[in-house]
């Protein structure tokens, strides 16, 4: 039976993983290839390295980091962040990426995507959906949630995957950091209208926030970051919590 | 021994050398078929595209066949396992034609089949309980199951997960992913390749 994921989410800042406000208030907490095999051990089933470096120096220090953290993890590896062009997919794919997550050049050309999922698989493109409640509806958002665009989330989730998106990571701008639970209501207006597989953001704080994502808001998989990295919880508690829910999760064994 | 990894140029072939150095072997990486052909073991990985993959082993594709038959011990993953059969609605081109059959897109309610699945199997190579991770859009159709040493279900569509032939074993998922059950599993496949060596 195929399980459902739970994800683990760095944030990059020129080499090292980093807490706060992005690109405000960063805060040093490790070396991202420690704490990802760490995170790994803990039964985490991928991680994602997001890179938020305010400066493009973070460009060919994120290369190394990706390369650093491929050589330790036996896990699939996502990496986000900057990503403009075919050739910053291809150089992340070839440095030891398994997926890359592509959020505002896609809003900017949405070709982008069809030409990674043509030339790389649909498997190893997942498109990343900042999404802002308006009203009735969502708005998609760029730039760490700081810019508008005038993209319906929905529409412009029907778009991606349509363009061949293998994933859509779907973040509520509004939820995030809040730990009071995902947006359950966009998860679920996503899903509808996705054939690929939907992976929750934005608002994790107890295990009963992410089994609520995966029955409610019907999400394959969900990213958690915060509850993790401030120790307030484990991946193997939370998944002890989903699968007493009756929830399929893997359960690493001991190495 | 040696493996010669088979690079189609596209994906990401670092985990999986890294995996199999990781079983004391010493590691190739080519783009040349040729190469692969006179190979002592050779590594088919998983990513790419069909069509692509299928134009860079055309040059040799009989001899390949040839060899594999004959007992050249391969390992195929997702991409790789597909190219052992005859073709791929995926795209053009001609697969290797080791195993008859070709590969059809997944018919489940959620496509490319993503995470970590369980096997139905009776291999030694696997765990039926120990869930291994998968990427794919496509799935192997073999014409005779005689093959299959594993099945996986994904939304009611089942498909072989583990393939064996001669000394070749494909797999869909991806073992180089998939943690310390991953792990396990090469380290007992190359158990059985030194084993027949």
């Amino acid at each position: 039976m195929l399980t459902r994921r739970i994800i683990v989410c760095l944030d990059v800042a020129v080499g090292r993983v980093v807490k706060g406000t992005k690109f405000e208030q960063l805060r040093d907490v490790g070396d991202p290839a420690e704490l990802a095999v760490r995170y790994e051990r803990d039964s985490a089933d991928e991680v994602v390295l997001l890179d938020v470096s305010a400066y493009a120096e973070g460009r060919r220090t994120m290369l190394d980091v990706v390369r650093r953290t491929a050589d330790k993890l036996s896990v699939p590896l996502t990496v986000g962040g900057r990503i403009r062009t075919i050739a910053d997919v291809r150089q992340l794919l070839r440095s030891g990426a398994d997926k890359v997550s592509i959020n505002s050049a896609a809003v900017a050309d949405p070709f982008l995507i069809s030409r990674a999922a043509d030339q790389f698989g649909s498997q190893c493109v997942v498109v990343s959906i900042d999404a802002r409640r308006h009203t009735e509806s969502w708005r998609a958002y760029t730039h760490g949630g700081s810019r508008i665009t005038g993209l319906d989330v929905v529409d412009w989730a029907r778009e991606c995957v349509a363009r061949g998106a293998g994933e859509l990571l779907v973040t509520s701008v509004d939820c995030d950091g809040m730990r009071e639970g995902y947006d359950l209501e966009l998860l679920r207006s996503v899903r509808a209208v996705s054939r690929v597989p939907v992976i929750a953001s934005g608002g994790a704080g107890t295990a009963a926030h992410v089994v609520a994502a995966f029955v409610d808001g019907m999400a394959d998989a969900a990213l958690i970051a915060g509850i993790v990295h401030d120790g307030i919880t484990t991946i193997a508690a939370l998944k002890a919590d989903v699968a007493a829910a009756g929830i399929p999760v893997r359960l690493e064994t001991a190495a | 021994m040696i493996a010669t990894v088979l690079d189609f140029g596209v994906g990401n072939v670092h985990s999986l050398t890294r995996g199999l150095l990781s079983l004391g072997l010493s590691i190739e990486v080519t783009d040349n078929p040729r190469e692969a052909l006179a190979s002592e073991l050779l590594v088919l990985p998983g990513v790419g595209a069909f069509s692509a993959a299928a134009r860079q082993l055309a040059p040799v594709r009989e001899e390949l066949r040839a060899a594999l038959a004959d007992g050249l011990p391969c390992l195929a993953i997702c991409l790789g396992m597909q190219l052992l059969f005859h073709g791929s609605e995926e795209g053009q081109g001609k697969g290797i034609g080791l195993i008859g059959g070709c590969s059809t897109r997944l018919t489940g309610d959620r496509v490319p089949h993503m995470g970590w699945n369980t096997v139905a199997t009776a291999s030694p190579l696997l765990s039926d309980s120990q869930p291994m991770y998968f990427a794919h859009s496509y799935a192997c159709r073999p014409n005779d199951p005689s093959a299959v040493g594993g099945w996986t279900d994904c939304d009611g569509d089942r498909f072989p997960a583990l393939v064996q032939t001669a000394r070749t074993t494909g797999v869909q998922f991806h073992p180089e992913k998939s943690g310390e059950a991953g792990r396990a599993f090469l380290r007992t496949w190359i158990k059985e390749v030194e084993r027949c060596a």
